[in-house]
């Protein structure tokens, strides 16, 4: 078997920490593409020299020529700008759509067999965009989301029960945004859900919590926002597809009537493997919980109007 | 860093020690009767560590005085059963050693968290409580943690999908009328049941109850050893690193799930001092039958043994 190859194109704090955790995991080759020339070269040595240290021995390059990404087995795309103080959603859409798409077309040409992780933001129309212009099938592009909502949501689960973090497993569901939907009835501690341990004001305060658990460390940082988490999640879908793990992880995956949701990337629970989202899981959601999915479906549904109605305009 | 002493260095003693020196989780001394068994096995183990990257400090010992001071005692000595062998049987031939060797361990290592893994699990577990006379919730038995994780294998096996995200909770003795809580079957959080048919499920149930069976029956002269010290690996580090992790251990209940005075499984917090705590986990009707119609059967084989 050749040697897998992952390419990460945006080397911001994502898209490098995610290339360290994909190394420290010495399961592919890993490219970085990065417009910026010299930021691509210089993070991949720095990396390379951590490497005898950190037991790692993979190729890891940084370059800015696109052609390098060739025949990679999973690209993921983290270029795009950040939100910043006065841009609005629109805005921000605008600016990221054109980067996305640019990275879309690239990889279409270079890497037409690979599967695609879509980490920029706002994620669910970026997904679209992705899909749109890579042409690829629905299996092979799929969304960050979920899995980084989750390990949100399983982190304070664990930290409210004194219980240990490997113990918890947690489902989020719907649109990476304030309007995600995590579900307590599907959140278990060494498989006990938590509705048998917590009561319902500790389980609320925990889902308001992972919904703006992202805000949480921009309020922090101020001019930045979370990269480790994010890139470990990057991380553990990259594993999931290289290594043929199986992963049941929720990720934004484009929807043909599942969760009577047509054509529309959103959360859900899917199995990942080599050949990217392998089965989507439909859980029996309660009236209550396929409302709030519905609600998130439409406000992607409205971005994604956005972004047409943007595309239509040029 | 912590100390294990683990007591007999066959199959799930030197397994045991093996995966808790990839863990690098404490340094770790076998001890066994047999000459040269435990000093023979731990260099082996040590001469592995430059290809498997440990560096754990592992020793083997001639005498029970390599058990001094540890944090944790495995007891992993004994016999294991031979086909055909009943579990009475085998508690009749196990039990004086067990004796003996908790008076060497309540002089050697008061302190310690014991572990039991001889079997009859949870009838030696009590044996070896009452015996140490230590506090109930420092003297854990294997028992629903191997069951466990060999339904988590067999539940990602049939599915095709990562164990990792399998859960499960198996609690009862550790004999076929153990107890499956359906609800806590799960991948990711999703109940089990809603991923596979029903008679899948039936069939892998019926296939952990024999499991260990089912292993004597293809070895012969040997029980099941890398899943049994895959269970004391975990419980292991589960107490030196003080992890809190819920696991299903064999303890001497009183009261809890409506027991009283025997030892069987149940899902119980674990850290440094042993269980901290047994967690309730609400069962439905019938699991509720089966466990205490399972802690009498046990009751009753107790019974015939102490006669």
């Amino acid at each position: 078997m050749p040697r897998r190859k992952v390419s990460i194109i945006g080397a911001g704090n994502v898209g490098a920490t995610a290339a360290y955790y994909v190394a420290e995991k010495v399961i592919a080759d890993i490219v970085m593409v990065d417009v910026i020339e010299g930021m691509t070269q210089a993070k991949a040595l720095d990396f390379l020299h951590a490497g005898p240290m950190r037991r790692y021995d993979v190729s890891i390059r940084g370059t800015s020529d696109f052609s390098e990404i060739l025949d990679s087995d999973v690209v993921v795309i983290t270029a795009g700008l950040p939100r910043k103080p006065g841009m609005d959603r629109m805005d921000l859409l605008k600016v990221n759509a054109d980067i996305v798409k640019s990275a879309a077309q690239n990889i279409a040409k270079y890497s037409p067999n690979s599967t695609v992780i879509v980490v920029s933001n706002p994620l669910d129309i970026m997904c679209h965009v992705a899909f749109r212009t890579t042409g690829f099938a629905v299996q092979r592009v799929v969304g960050m989301a979920g899995i980084l909502d989750s390990t949100r949501f399983r982190y304070f689960v664990a930290q409210e029960l004194g219980c240990a973090l490997t113990d918890v497993h947690a489902m989020v569901l719907g649109g990476h945004g304030d309007q995600m939907v995590p579900l307590p009835r599907f959140t278990t501690v060494a498989g006990i859900p938590i509705t048998q341990m917590l009561d319902k004001s500790a389980i609320d305060r925990m889902v308001d919590r992972t919904r703006k658990g992202g805000a949480e460390i921009v309020a922090y940082l101020k001019t930045g926002s979370a990269y480790y988490a994010p890139a470990a999640s990057v991380a553990e879908m990259v594993e999931a597809i290289i290594t043929d793990r199986k992963t049941l992880a929720p990720c934004a995956c484009y929807l043909r009537g599942e969760y009577e949701i047509e054509n529309l990337f959103i959360g859900v629970p899917a199995l990942l493997g080599k050949n990217g989202i392998e089965r989507i899981v439909e859980l029996d959601l309660e009236r209550e919980e396929m409302n709030l999915l519905k609600e998130s479906a439409n406000a992607v549904r409205k971005g994604v109007d956005d972004l047409n109605t943007f595309f239509s305009l040029r | 860093m912590k100390k294990v002493g683990i007591i007999g260095s066959g199959n799930v003693g030197a397994n045991s020690a093996f995966f808790i020196a990839e863990n690098r989780t404490a340094s770790v001394t076998l001890v066994d009767i047999k000459e040269g068994l435990s000093v023979g096995k731990a260099l082996d183990i040590l001469e592995a560590g430059p290809i498997r990257r440990y560096d754990t400090d592992i020793r083997g010992e001639n005498s029970i005085e390599g058990i001094r001071d540890s944090d944790v005692v495995v007891l992993a000595a004994g016999r294991v059963r031979a086909p055909d062998q009943s579990r009475d049987e085998l508690y009749k031939d196990n039990a004086p050693l067990i004796l003996h060797l908790c008076e060497d361990i309540k002089r050697l290592a008061p302190g310690a968290v014991v572990i039991n893994v001889v079997e009859p699990v949870d009838m030696i577990t009590l044996l070896a409580q009452k015996t140490l006379g230590f506090d109930r919730m420092r003297v854990l038995g294997v028992g629903g943690l191997l069951s466990t994780t060999r339904l988590r294998y067999l539940i990602s096996n049939f599915l095709g999908v990562s164990s990792r995200e399998v859960t499960g909770m198996v609690i009862g003795p550790h004999r076929p009328s153990m107890v499956f809580l359906q609800d806590t079957i799960r991948v990711s959080g999703i109940p089990a049941d809603k991923l596979l048919p029903p008679e899948a499920m039936e069939a892998i149930i019926e296939e952990v109850r024999k499991a260990g069976d089912t292993i004597l029956q293809m070895a012969q002269r040997s029980t099941a050893y890398y899943a049994p010290s895959a269970a004391v690996a975990a419980l292991v580090e589960a107490i030196v690193r003080d992890t809190r992790k819920i696991l299903p251990v064999s303890i001497r209940l009183e009261g809890e799930y409506e027991v009283n005075g025997i030892a069987v499984s149940v899902p119980a917090q674990i850290g440094e001092k042993g269980a901290e705590r047994v967690i309730p986990v609400r069962m439905s009707a019938r699991e509720q039958k089966e466990f205490l119609a399972a802690a009498n059967e046990l009751c009753e084989s107790l019974n015939r043994v102490t006669c």
